[in-house]
């Protein structure tokens, strides 16, 4: 018997970190409690009032529940149960419509205000949201919400990639509806099953822009922890500074941003290039997602890659694939912008390719599968 | 001491025995008051219970739709089929005492965990 107590003990125990749907549930059927009260007054009402008519009436069911259900619902059809046109019978319904009606009119009033209330319907549609986050694959999960998530949602958005916001204020939840945004979270981001909860083990990567450095890197390690893998998980996160920045790259973010120095560096290159605006802009716009009909892929040639010791004009992807090789990148990190259809490929370069998305991706795959 | 769960455990007995001496003695009264117990635990239940919460509930509903058109099955007239309509809600009946017992069980090992 001990032995068993231990055992029950320690599934209990395992079960201690429940899963953010669970608590959703649990709160869900909490709200639901209050149901309970004025769903037992009028159980209690209608049980009274059918068992009394049907002493009346010496077993009559259908008419003693119905004449009850008339009677408490102030139809009043008439004394339609045998019996209840006589004194007694007479006696009983003032008392059950005294005591039936009001308790008829509270109930409904509380039922329908526990239906429209608020509570519910957000926890019915975070309960929703949540079943549909566990199927999502490849996404991203942006923590924070603010003027910049907002910017980068829409970027998103507009490229099909599918993404859930986590935000711990919930006065963010009207912008986020107001902004259709499909998959939100108001929860603290830092917090595992949280993180767990968006889909963390089958995203593809995480923003992180909580205002707050030191809200950042909590939120950095405990995907990084669930996570560890830099290659198959990318973290961007925004840094006030440049210490931070680094701080934030040692702890495991792939990349941290600082916000204000990014749009200095922007706004220097239009100061750089006043009389070329477009040309000098173009880069940025096509890098950042703002020229929707160009595109810009980077592709490794990887050891064992088919593309090795091939010159450029003998693969011709402009001609077969519809896409451009501007650049090359060398492993030793130089940038070779005077391809030719000469340029052999070497081993560890990395292609930079201009060209419609739909042709891109369409030579990713015909490149990569090269590659196996 | 508590109450809540006296209740709740009340009615969900009383759904087990009236539902019993429904199937014994079919009879009008026996049958509504078995309805009536059986819907109350079916109500008090809604969110009680924390590791099984979910079973009780639906053995409860289970019982439910089995005793309300044995309801106006047995007073359309086939008394026959009401009372095997009852004997279904019974079955029923049984699981949610095991599973209230089990609850019970399991709530009291957590407790003494907190």
């Amino acid at each position: 018997m001990p032995r068993l107590k231990v055992r029950i003990r320690r599934k209990l125990r395992k079960k201690r970190e429940p899963r953010l749907i669970e608590v959703y549930e649990r709160r869900f059927i909490e709200a639901l409690k209050e149901l309970r009260i004025p769903l037992l007054m009028l159980h209690f009402s209608l049980t009274v009032g059918t068992l009394g008519y049907m002493i009346l009436s010496g077993g009559d069911f259908i008419n003693s529940f119905y004449m009850t259900i008339i009677t408490i619902g102030t139809i009043g059809y008439g004394e339609i149960a045998p019996g209840s046109d006589t004194p007694v019978g007479r006696v009983f319904t003032s008392f059950l419509a005294l005591m039936g009606i009001g308790t008829f009119m509270t109930s409904v009033t509380v039922i329908v205000r526990v239906f429209f209330k608020e509570d519910i319907i957000n926890l019915y549609r975070a309960i929703r949201m949540l079943r549909e986050i566990e199927n999502l694959k490849d996404h991203f999960i942006i923590c924070g919400y603010d003027k910049t998530s907002a910017w980068l949602a829409q970027t998103l958005k507009k490229r099909g990639i599918e993404f859930v916001v986590i935000e711990s204020k919930p006065e963010a939840m009207k912008y986020l509806q107001e902004h259709n945004i499909k998959y939100f979270l108001i929860e603290a981001p830092y917090k595992r099953p949280v993180l767990l909860s968006a889909g963390i083990k089958n995203a593809k990567g995480m923003v992180v822009n909580l205002g707050d450095d030191a809200q950042n890197i909590a939120v950095i390690a405990t995907a990084r922890l669930l996570r560890p893998s830099k290659e198959e998980f990318y973290i961007y996160s925004f840094a006030s500074t440049d210490g931070t920045a680094q701080k934030l790259e040692e702890l495991g973010a792939n990349r941290a941003i600082v916000p204000n120095k990014i749009l200095a560096t922007r706004i220097a290159a239009y100061i750089f290039h006043t009389g070329s605006a477009f040309i000098s802009d173009l880069f940025d716009r096509i890098a950042f997602g703002e020229e929707t009909d160009i595109d810009i892929l980077e592709i490794k040639v990887e050891p064992g890659s088919p593309l090795i010791g091939k010159k450029l004009k003998e693969v011709d992807l402009r001609k077969n694939l519809k896409v451009t090789v501007v650049a090359i990148r060398k492993p030793e990190g130089d940038l070779e912008v005077t391809v030719t259809g000469e340029t052999a490929v070497e081993e560890g370069d990395t292609l930079i390719i201009f060209g419609q998305p739909k042709n891109l991706r369409k030579a990713q795959k015909v490149l990569l599968e090269g590659v196996s | 001491m508590r109450y809540k769960k006296i209740i709740t455990d009340f009615f969900i007995l009383m759904a087990l025995t009236t539902n019993i001496s429904f199937i014994v003695s079919p009879n009008p009264y026996e049958l509504v008051i078995t309805v009536a117990a059986n819907l109350a635990a079916t109500i008090l239940k809604i969110g009680e219970g924390r590791v099984l919460s979910t079973e009780m509930l639906a053995s409860s509903l289970v019982a439910d739709l089995h005793l309300i058109p044995a309801l106006f099955i047995y007073f359309i007239g086939d008394q026959v089929e009401a009372v095997g309509l009852a004997q279904g809600a019974l079955a029923a009946n049984v699981i949610s005492v095991v599973i209230s017992i089990i609850e019970t069980v399991l709530s009291a090992f957590t407790e003494e965990e907190e």
